[in-house]
C-alpha cells in the first residue's frame, strides 16, 4: 500500500514536471473543476454545508474573470494577474466608460479572437456597490445577498444571474490568453442553488 | 564583412525615396513620385518656418513608412503582395525538435517554408555583425528566446492572416529534452583606467588615450573576465592598467577618515525602444533579371543593403541576385532599435525563397516585443571617494556587467560607451572602470537611446545625490566644485573639443523656482496631506560614434528652387527640415525637395572603402588614402544623436560650394564687380535675408535672379560631398574652377549649369589620425533636470507636479524640433524611471505574448503636460555648430525622479523601475 | 463571410465579401490600400489605428480598428485621416499640428487627428468651461500613445484650435467671454 502510494506520488510529480516543461506553450489553459453540490452531502449541518457550498462557489466569485469587472475603484482590471486595465479606462457615469472610450468601442458583441479582446453585448463595469476586489469571501457573501447592494435581486434572481446570465457566462469562454472560471456555468449555478436551498449562509 | 569594391559596385545600388513629391506629370512615375507626397501641390511648411518639411505628408496620411507600401504601390512590381511570418522559439532551455505544420492544412497551408536546412541550399552567409544561426537548426537548443526557427510564406493574405491566428499560441514549435541555456563567450570586456598627473596641465600618469584601450586576456571557466593583474606575458598592457586600477581600489577600500567613501550597487531593468511602427519590409526577387528589390525602414540604410549583399553574396545561382535595389523610407520611430537589426536579412530571404512574387514581412507588436532590439539590465557596482574637507571627488571605481541578450549586436560598444560616460560631468583624477557585455538567452540587446550612459549616469547621479546629502554639501554646489572644466580631461584622457557649459547649466538649475522653492513646497504639501519632494540631476552625453559619415548633395535650379539629398534617415528627428534650414543659411532659400535615406545617388563621387575605421593603424590609412576615392567609411547609421551635427554637415558643405562657385560669382556679375576687385574675395561677408543676398554698400539681389544667372553662365549649380568624422572632420583640398578650396570634406563632385555631376580629385587630404580611436568622445552636450513630485501616502502613487529641463546644443537648426525632442525625452525618462519593465528571460517578451497592456509606456496622464518647462541655451558663439541632443534630454530625468523620491521618502532606490507599491513599501 | 458595405470619407465601398475574422485594420490597409490608418499594437492600446465613426444621429466617436472585425462596420459611415483635408485645404487641426510641430515620426498622428476632430465636434455640441478645457483634452487624448513627442505639443495644438474659436467650443458668459 505504502509503496503504491509512493509510486502514485512519483507519477503525479512526474506528470507535474512534464506539464511544467510544457508550460512555455501558451495554450488555452485547462480550468480547474468545481465540486458538485452532492459532494458536500457528507456535511450534516445545513449551515456548515451552506457555507461550504458558498466557499466552493467562491472559487468562481474571486476568480480574475469576475473580480476584474467588480473592482473597488473606477478602473477595471485585466488579465489573470489582475493588473489595471490598459488602455486606461474609467467607469464613467454609467459604468460603460467615459465619452471618448465607451466599452463597446473595443468590446464587441462577442469575443473577437484575432484581436484577443473579450466581448459581450452588455460589456460594462459592475456598479461600485458591487465591488468585490479586496473583500473577503464573507464580505462578498453578505454583499451579494443585500438587495441594496446587489441591484435589488432576490436569492432566486442570484441563482439565475450566476447560473444563466450570459455576461456572467462569458467567464467560462473568455478567449485566448485568459484562464476560464473554474468548472462550468451550470455547475456554478447548481452550487448557487444548493447554497440558497441550505439557507444561504455566509462564511466568517 | 565588407564586400570587395567590385562586388559592392555590382551588387549594391541602393536608391532612396525622395521626401517630397514634386515630379508630377512625369511620363514614367518613379517610386518617389508615387510616394503620394503632396509636394508642391501644397505649401512647404518649412519654407516659412511654420512647420516641418514632411508636415503635410504626415497629417494627411500619405504613404511614408515601409509598412504603408504594398507591391501594387510600386511601379514595375507585380501587383499582388504575398505575406510572410517568422516563427520564433518561445523557449531557450530545451532542444528544438521541429515545427508541427500539420495543423496548417488546406487553406492555411504555407506556400513556402524556409528553415535552417534550407539556408544551406540557398547558400547564405551570415554577416559578422549578426553572427549566430538565422534559424535554429533542429536538434539544437535555441541560442536565445525568440530565435527564429522558420519563415513561412503565404501566397494570399487571407491564408497568412488565418495561419498567424493559429500559430500564436506557440505550440507549433516543438521541443524535446530540457537543457541548460546555450553559453557563448562574452561580447566584450574592457577596463578604463586613468590616473591624472600632479597638476591639471601635467600629462596623465596613465590613460587610455596614451596607452590604448585594454581588455583582460584571461577568463574564468564560467566566462567571467579576470580583472586582476596576473603576471602573464601576453596582455602586458592590461597588467599595467590593472596595477593602477587595483591601487585606486585599494585607496578606496582603505580606512581613511578624511575620505567619504560610498560603495553602492545599482541595477537597471530590461526595456524595449517601443517605436510605434513595428519592423516591416517588402521585397521582390525577379529571378529572370536577377534583380532583388526591397523597401525597408531602417536607421542604417547603407549597412542594411551591405548586409543583404553579403548574405546573398555567395548564394547558389537560383538565389543570388545580380542587382539589389533597396528603397528606404521614413520610420515610425527608431530610438536606436532600428539600427543594425537582423530583420532586413529575413526580408531578403523571403523574397529569394519565393521568386517572382513580392513578399511582405511585418512584425505585429507581439512579435516586435519578441524580436526587437532591447536594452537589458545593467548591474553596476560603484565606489566613490570624496575628500570631506574640500568636497572634491578623489577617486572612482566601478564594475559594470550588462546583459547583451542572444546576439552580440552593439553590446560591446554599449559597454564601452556606458563605461567611459560613467563619471558624467565630473572631473575625477583617479578612475578605474571595468565593464563586460555578456551573452544570455534573452532577446538580443543593442542600440537604444542612451546607449549605456542612461544606465551608468543614472547610477552616478543617484550616488552623487547621496554623497551630497551625506557630506553634507548643497547638491548643486557639490556639482559645481567637481565639474569638469572646458579643457579638463575625460576618462579616456582627452578633453572635449566642443563647448563645456556646466557652470551655466548648474546656475540655471540653482536659480529655478522649482529648486529655490523646494522647502516651501514640501511644507505646503505637508499641510495639504501630500508628500512633496524635489530632485535634481545633471548629465553630459556624447554624440557621435567615432566613425561618422555624412553624404549630401545640394542643387539649385534656374528658379532658385533648392533640392537636397542626404543619406541620413527621418525617424521623427526632423532631419529633412534641419537640412533645409542649414542649407538655407548658405543659399538663402528653404529647399522644397529634401530626399533623405538616399544611399545610391552619390555614385558620382565614386567612393571606395576598405578596412575597419575603428581598428586600422595609421600606416594602413595613409596608404589607402592615396586613392583619391578612398574614404574610411562611406555611410553610417542615423543614431548616436548625430542628425544635426553629422547628418547635415555634408549638405552644408555642398551648399557652401554652390554659393562660393555658383551664386557668388553670379552675384558679382550682377553687381558688375570684376573678379579682380577686392570685394570679390569677401564672399564670407555676404548674408541672406528674406531671400535676398545682402552685401554692405551693394543692392540686394533676389535668390531666383542669382540662380538664373548662375545657370545662364554655367557656374556651379550643384555640389555633392562626403565627409568622415573620427572625432574631427576629414579635411581636403580641391581645385574648383582654378581655385583651391579647402573644406571639412574628403570627396567632392560638382555640376555646372544643367550638366551632370562630375567628381573632382582631391589634391590633398587629412583624415583624423587613427589613434583618435582611443578617444572615448570629444563631442558632448549637457542637460540638467529638476522635478517636483507629489506622492500619495496611501497608495505610493507618484505625480510629477512640475519639471524643468535645461540644455545646450550649439546651434539649434529647428528650435521647435529640438524642444519636441526634449519633451519626448522627458516622457521616455519617466517611463524608464517609473513604468517600463520586462522580465529578461522566461515569462518575458521572448515568449511572444507581450504587448502594451503589460509593457507600460508613458501616457499623457503620466506627465506634467502644462508644467514642463524646457530651456535651450543660445549657442555660445553665433557660429557654434549644431550639437547632438536627442539622447541627453532623456537621461537626467531618471535620476532627478529618483532623487526626488529620496527627498520624500528618505529611501534611495537602487533599481528601476520604482513603482507605487515599492514607494508605499518604504513609506510605512 | 459577410458582405460589407461602408462609407469612407464620403465614398461608398462594397458590397465586398470579407471573412468574419478579418480585422477592420487589415481591411483598410490590405484591401483598400488606405494606409493612413496605422497599425501600432493590435491590442487597442495605442490607438494609432483609430478611425472616426459617424452615427446616424450626428454624433461621432473614435474606435480602434485593430481589435474589431471589418464585418462589424457593415453599414457604417467612417472618416479616416485621408478624409480630413478637403479640396487640398487642410483642416484647422491639421494646420495646427503642423504649425505646432506636434508630431515627430508621425506614426500616431492619424489617431490623434481623428480623436481631436471628434473632440472638437463634441465640444461644439456641448461646450465646456474654459477652466475644464485642459482636463477635457487630456481625457480625450489619453488613450493615444506617442513615443516621440511627450504629448505636449499635441495638447497645445488642440487647445489653441479651441481657443481660437472660443464661442464655438467653450461656455461663454453673458458678457461674451469664455469662462
Amino acid at each position: 500500500m505504502k509503496s503504491e502510494l509512493r509510486t502514485m506520488i512519483l507519477v503525479a510529480v512526474a506528470s507535474l514536471s512534464i506539464s511544467m516543461l510544457a508550460a512555455y506553450a501558451v495554450a488555452e489553459a485547462q480550468s480547474d473543476g468545481l465540486a458538485t453540490p452532492e459532494s458536500f452531502a457528507s456535511i450534516s449541518d445545513p449551515a456548515k454545508r451552506s457555507v461550504a457550498l458558498f466557499t466552493e462557489l467562491g472559487k468562481v466569485l474571486t476568480h480574475p474573470r469576475c473580480v476584474n469587472c467588480h473592482p473597488a475603484g473606477d478602473r477595471p482590471r485585466q488579465g489573470d494577474e489582475g493588473r489595471l486595465h490598459q488602455p486606461p479606462v474609467d467607469r464613467g457615469t454609467d459604468g460603460h466608460g467615459l465619452a471618448a472610450m465607451r466599452c463597446p468601442i473595443c468590446h464587441q458583441q462577442a469575443n473577437f479572437e484575432p484581436g484577443r479582446v473579450p466581448g459581450h453585448p452588455e460589456w460594462h463595469l459592475a456598479p461600485r456597490e458591487m465591488a468585490w476586489e479586496g473583500k473577503t469571501l464573507g464580505e462578498i457573501c453578505v454583499q451579494i445577498k443585500d438587495p441594496k447592494r446587489n441591484g435589488n435581486r432576490t436569492l432566486a434572481d442570484l441563482i439565475h444571474h450566476i447560473g444563466a446570465d450570459t455576461l456572467v457566462g462569458w467567464a467560462w469562454s473568455p478567449g485566448f490568453g485568459r484562464r476560464p472560471a473554474p468548472g462550468t456555468q451550470q455547475e456554478a449555478g447548481a452550487l448557487a442553488e444548493a447554497w440558497v436551498k441550505t439557507g444561504a449562509a455566509c462564511p466568517n | 564583412m565588407r564586400p570587395s569594391r567590385r562586388e559592392f559596385v555590382k551588387c549594391v545600388t541602393a536608391s532612396g525615396i525622395a521626401l517630397s513629391l514634386s515630379r508630377l506629370g512625369l511620363a514614367e512615375e518613379t517610386f518617389a513620385a508615387r510616394e503620394a507626397m503632396p509636394g508642391q501641390k501644397f505649401w512647404n511648411p518649412a519654407a516659412t518656418g511654420v512647420g516641418r518639411i514632411d508636415g503635410v505628408a504626415k497629417v494627411t496620411g500619405a504613404k511614408l513608412y515601409a509598412s504603408d507600401f504594398r507591391a501594387a504601390d510600386l511601379p514595375g512590381w507585380p501587383a499582388n503582395t504575398s505575406h510572410a511570418i517568422l516563427i520564433r522559439a518561445p523557449d531557450a532551455t530545451h532542444i528544438y525538435t521541429g515545427i508541427d505544420l500539420a495543423r496548417l492544412s488546406g487553406a492555411l497551408k504555407p506556400s513556402v517554408v524556409v528553415t535552417a536546412a534550407d539556408l544551406v541550399t540557398i547558400g547564405t552567409r551570415v554577416p559578422e555583425f549578426y553572427t549566430g544561426d538565422l534559424f535554429c537548426p533542429v536538434g539544437k537548443t535555441p541560442l536565445y528566446l525568440g530565435q527564429p526557427v522558420a519563415l513561412l510564406i503565404f501566397e494570399k493574405f487571407d491564408a497568412f492572416d488565418q495561419a498567424r491566428l493559429a500559430l500564436r499560441d506557440g505550440t507549433f514549435v516543438k521541443f524535446g529534452k530540457e537543457t541548460p541555456p546555450v553559453t557563448m563567450p562574452n561580447y566584450g570586456a574592457y577596463r578604463f583606467t586613468r590616473v591624472a598627473g600632479p597638476t591639471p596641465d601635467a600629462p596623465d600618469v596613465y590613460s587610455p588615450l596614451q596607452e590604448g584601450w585594454v581588455s583582460p586576456g584571461l577568463f574564468e571557466t564560467t566566462g567571467r573576465p579576470i580583472w586582476a593583474p596576473l603576471p602573464v606575458p601576453t596582455g602586458r598592457e592590461y597588467a599595467t592598467a590593472a596595477t593602477y586600477g587595483e591601487k585606486i581600489r585599494a585607496e578606496l577600500a582603505a580606512d581613511n577618515p578624511s575620505l567619504l567613501v560610498l560603495d553602492r550597487e545599482f541595477e537597471t531593468q530590461s526595456v524595449d525602444p517601443m517605436f510605434l511602427e513595428p519592423e516591416c519590409g517588402l521585397a521582390w526577387y525577379d529571378a529572370g533579371a536577377k534583380n532583388l528589390e526591397l523597401v525597408l525602414g531602417v536607421q542604417s540604410p547603407y549597412e542594411a543593403a551591405e548586409a543583404i549583399a553579403f548574405l546573398l553574396g555567395e548564394a547558389s545561382a537560383a538565389f543570388k541576385p545580380a542587382r539589389i535595389n533597396a528603397n528606404f523610407t521614413s520610420l515610425g520611430g527608431g530610438f536606436g532599435g532600428r539600427d543594425h537589426t537582423p530583420f532586413p536579412l529575413y526580408v531578403a530571404l523571403a523574397a529569394v525563397a519565393y521568386p517572382g512574387r513580392p513578399v511582405r514581412l511585418a512584425h505585429d507588436r507581439y512579435q516586435q516585443f519578441q524580436a526587437g532590439i532591447k536594452r537589458h539590465p545593467f548591474k553596476m557596482r560603484t565606489r566613490i571617494g570624496v575628500d570631506r574637507a574640500t568636497g572634491k571627488i578623489s577617486a572612482f571605481a566601478a564594475d559594470h556587467a550588462l546583459d547583451g541578450g542572444g546576439l552580440a549586436n552593439y553590446s560591446a560598444n554599449v559597454a564601452t560607451c556606458g563605461a567611459t560616460g560613467a563619471i558624467g560631468i565630473y572631473e575625477i583624477p583617479k578612475v578605474d572602470v571595468t565593464t563586460v557585455a555578456f551573452h544570455s538567452r534573452g532577446v538580443t540587446a543593442g542600440s537604444m537611446r542612451g546607449y549605456g550612459t542612461l544606465q551608468t549616469m543614472t547610477a552616478l547621479e543617484v550616488l552623487i545625490d547621496e554623497v551630497a546629502s551625506t557630506l553634507p554639501l548643497d547638491p548643486i554646489e557639490f556639482r559645481r566644485r567637481n565639474a569638469l572644466k572646458q579643457d579638463g580631461r575625460t576618462m579616456t584622457g582627452n578633453p572635449y573639443s566642443v563647448s563645456v557649459r556646466t557652470p551655466e547649466i548648474l546656475d540655471k538649475l540653482e536659480q529655478h523656482p522649482i529648486w529655490r522653492q523646494r522647502a516651501d513646497e514640501k511644507a505646503r504639501g505637508k499641510q495639504a496631506g501630500l508628500l512633496v519632494g524635489t530632485g535634481v540631476a545633471c548629465v553630459t552625453k556624447d554624440y557621435g560614434t567615432g566613425a561618422d559619415c555624412s553624404l549630401g548633395t545640394v542643387e539649385i535650379d534656374p528658379h532658385g528652387r533648392i533640392t537636397i539629398h542626404c543619406d541620413h534617415v527621418e525617424m521623427g528627428n526632423g532631419i529633412g527640415t534641419a537640412l533645409a534650414n542649414r542649407v538655407a543659411a548658405h543659399l538663402g532659400g528653404i529647399a522644397d525637395d529634401v530626399a533623405i535615406a538616399q544611399v545610391g545617388v552619390f555614385d558620382a563621387l565614386g567612393l571606395v572603402t576598405s578596412g575597419n575605421a575603428y581598428a586600422m593603424d595609421q600606416a594602413t590609412q595613409d596608404a589607402a588614402q592615396r586613392n583619391p576615392r578612398w574614404v574610411p567609411e562611406i555611410s553610417s547609421a542615423t543614431s548616436a544623436s548625430i542628425g544635426a551635427h553629422v547628418g547635415t554637415h555634408a549638405s552644408a558643405e555642398a551648399a557652401r560650394v554652390v554659393f562660393r562657385f555658383g551664386l557668388w560669382p553670379a552675384a558679382l556679375e550682377l553687381w558688375r564687380i570684376a573678379p579682380t576687385d577686392p570685394i570679390a574675395g569677401d564672399w564670407a561677408k555676404a548674408r541672406w535675408k528674406d531671400g535676398q543676398l545682402i552685401m554692405p554698400g551693394l543692392a540686394p539681389l533676389a535668390l531666383p535672379a542669382v540662380a538664373a544667372w548662375a545657370h545662364r553662365r554655367n557656374f556651379v549649380t550643384g555640389a555633392m560631398t562626403h565627409s568622415f568624422s573620427r572625432w574631427a572632420w576629414s579635411q581636403a583640398t580641391f581645385v574648383v574652377g582654378g581655385q583651391a578650396w579647402t573644406a571639412d570634406i574628403d570627396a567632392l563632385a560638382i555640376r555646372q549649369g544643367a550638366g551632370q555631376f562630375a567628381s573632382l580629385d582631391r589634391t590633398s587630404v587629412k583624415f583624423p589620425p587613427t589613434d583618435f580611436n582611443r578617444i572615448g568622445t570629444v563631442f558632448t552636450s549637457l542637460c540638467g533636470t529638476l522635478v517636483r513630485i507629489e506622492i500619495e501616502r496611501a497608495t505610493g502613487a507618484l505625480r510629477i507636479a512640475k519639471a524643468y529641463s535645461v540644455f545646450e546644443c550649439g546651434q539649434a537648426l529647428v528650435p521647435e524640433v529640438v524642444r519636441g525632442q526634449a519633451q519626448g525625452g522627458f516622457a521616455m525618462g519617466v517611463g524608464y524611471a517609473l513604468l517600463e519593465s520586462l522580465p529578461p528571460y522566461e515569462g518575458g517578451p521572448g515568449n511572444g505574448q507581450w504587448n502594451l497592456g503589460q509593457y507600460l509606456v508613458a501616457r499623457g496622464s503620466d506627465l506634467p503636460l502644462h508644467d514642463l518647462e524646457i530651456e535651450m541655451l543660445p549657442p555660445l558663439t553665433p557660429d557654434e555648430p549644431p550639437k547632438g541632443l536627442a539622447e541627453v534630454v532623456m537621461i537626467p530625468v531618471v535620476p532627478a525622479i529618483l532623487n526626488a523620491i529620496f527627498d520624500v521618502t528618505g529611501h534611495r532606490f537602487q533599481s528601476l523601475p520604482v513603482t507605487p507599491s515599492m514607494i508605499k513599501g518604504v513609506l510605512s | 463571410m459577410t458582405a460589407l458595405s461602408i462609407t469612407i470619407n464620403g465614398r461608398a465601398y462594397g458590397p465586398m465579401d470579407v471573412r468574419d475574422d478579418l480585422t477592420m485594420n487589415d481591411f483598410l490597409r490590405e484591401f483598400l490600400g488606405l494606409t493612413g490608418t496605422k497599425f501600432g499594437c493590435g491590442a487597442a492600446q495605442c490607438l494609432s489605428c483609430a478611425v472616426i465613426v459617424d452615427n446616424a444621429d450626428g454624433t461621432s466617436y473614435t474606435g480602434p480598428t485593430c481589435v474589431v472585425p471589418a464585418a462589424s462596420f457593415h453599414g457604417k459611415t467612417i472618416r479616416t485621416v485621408e478624409g480630413h483635408a478637403k479640396d487640398g485645404m487642410l483642416s484647422d487641426l491639421q494646420k495646427a499640428f503642423i504649425e505646432h510641430f506636434s508630431f515627430q515620426c508621425g506614426y500616431c498622428t492619424a489617431g490623434f487627428l481623428n480623436e481631436s476632430q471628434v473632440l472638437l465636434e463634441r465640444l461644439a455640441a456641448k461646450p465646456v468651461a474654459r477652466a475644464d478645457l485642459e482636463k477635457t483634452i487630456a481625457e480625450a487624448l489619453d488613450g493615444h500613445i506617442c513615443r516621440c513627442t511627450g504629448y505636449v505639443k499635441y495638447h497645445e495644438a488642440v487647445r489653441d484650435v479651441i481657443l481660437s474659436d472660443p464661442g464655438r467650443y467653450l461656455i461663454v458668459t453673458v458678457g461674451g467671454e469664455a469662462r
